[in-house]
C-alpha cells in the first residue's frame, strides 16, 4: 500500500524517540509525568485482563447461558467478595487510567495556561466525585438483599 | 481537502484516543447507572428494563469494539515502548491490530446482536 510516510527506521534523538508512536515518549525527567506513563501502561496491562472479562462475563456469557442482568444477578455476584474486589480494582484503576489520558489529551490541544488548568481541574473533581460514587456503591451494596438507602426502599 | 491523506498510523493513534475517550464517557454514565442499585431492587430492575432494546444493544456492541481495539492497540504501544526493536514490525502489526479487532468483533457481535437479530423470530 503507498500511503502514508515512511516510519521505520525511527528518526532523532533515541532517548526522545517515541516508538509506539500511539502515546507519549517516555519523559526524559523524573517525576509525576514519568510516574504517569508508568501508571498507564501497567494499568493498561491490567485492565486488558480485568475489562475484557468484565464483559465477557456481561455481555457475552451472560448472553450464551440466557441470563438476565438484574437486581438478583448483582445480588449473587457481589455476595462473593472475589468479584466485588474485582469490580472495585477494575473501577478504580479503569477511572485514573482514563482520566489521564483525557488529562493528556486535553494538553495536546489547550495551551499550559488558565484554561488548561480550568479544564483539567473540572475533569479532576468530576473523577473525585465519580470515583466516590462508585465506590461507595459497591461497598455499600448489602448482600442480605435489603436496600441500602433511598426514597424507594 | 483531498489532498492530504492519512496513514495507517495516524489512523492508529486516532482511534486509540477515540475509543479512550468513548470508553471513558461510557464509564462515568456506567457509574451513575450502577448508582441504582443503591435504592433497592424495584428501581434497578425498572432502571434496566430501559436499556434493554436494539440501539442500547448496538451501542454496547460498538463499546465492546472500541474496547477489543483499545486492548490490543494498548498491547501493542506497550510491546514496542519497553522493547523498541519490535517497532521493525511498526506497519505489520498496527494492521494485525486493525484485522484483529475486526476479525473479533464478528463472533462477539454475533452473540450480542442475538435478541435482537431476525433469525432469532424477531
Amino acid at each position: 500500500m503507498a500511503i502514508g510516510r515512511k516510519i521505520w527506521p525511527v528518526q532523532g534523538d533515541p532517548l526522545r524517540r517515541n516508538p509506539s508512536r500511539a502515546a507519549k515518549p517516555r519523559p526524559a525527567e523524573p517525576g509525576f509525568e514519568r510516574w504517569m506513563w508508568y501508571f498507564t501502561r501497567i494499568s493498561g496491562l491490567l485492565l486488558v485482563l480485568l475489562a475484557m472479562g468484565h464483559m465477557g462475563i456481561m455481555h457475552v456469557l451472560v448472553q450464551l447461558t440466557g441470563q438476565q442482568i438484574n437486581f438478583a444477578f448483582v445480588l449473587e455476584r457481589w455476595g462473593n467478595p472475589f468479584w466485588r474486589g474485582y469490580d472495585l480494582l477494575l473501577l478504580v484503576l479503569a477511572l485514573l487510567h482514563g482520566v489521564n489520558g483525557a488529562r493528556i489529551i486535553i494538553g495536546d490541544y489547550v495551551e499550559r495556561g488558565g484554561l488548561r488548568s480550568l479544564l483539567v481541574g473540572i475533569l479532576l473533581a468530576l473523577t473525585f466525585v465519580w470515583l466516590l460514587l462508585g465506590i461507595f456503591v459497591i461497598l455499600t451494596f448489602n448482600p442480605d438483599g435489603a436496600p441500602a438507602i433511598g426514597p424507594f426502599s | 481537502m483531498f489532498r492530504y491523506r492519512i496513514s495507517w498510523s495516524q489512523l492508529a493513534w486516532l482511534g486509540h484516543r477515540l475509543s479512550g475517550i468513548g470508553v471513558l464517557v461510557y464509564l462515568f454514565m456506567h457509574i451513575v447507572e450502577n448508582a441504582t442499585l443503591a435504592f433497592g431492587p424495584g428501581v434497578y430492575d425498572t432502571t434496566q428494563t430501559f436499556f434493554r432494546n436494539l440501539p442500547v444493544r448496538l451501542g454496547e456492541i460498538v463499546l465492546m469494539a472500541a474496547l477489543v481495539y483499545h486492548s490490543l492497540n494498548g498491547l501493542r504501544v506497550i510491546v514496542m515502548d519497553f522493547w523498541p526493536a519490535t517497532t521493525a514490525w511498526y506497519r505489520p502489526v498496527t494492521y494485525a491490530v486493525i484485522i484483529g479487532t475486526i476479525v473479533a468483533m464478528i463472533p462477539l457481535g454475533l452473540i450480542m446482536i442475538t435478541p435482537y437479530a431476525p433469525w432469532n423470530g424477531r
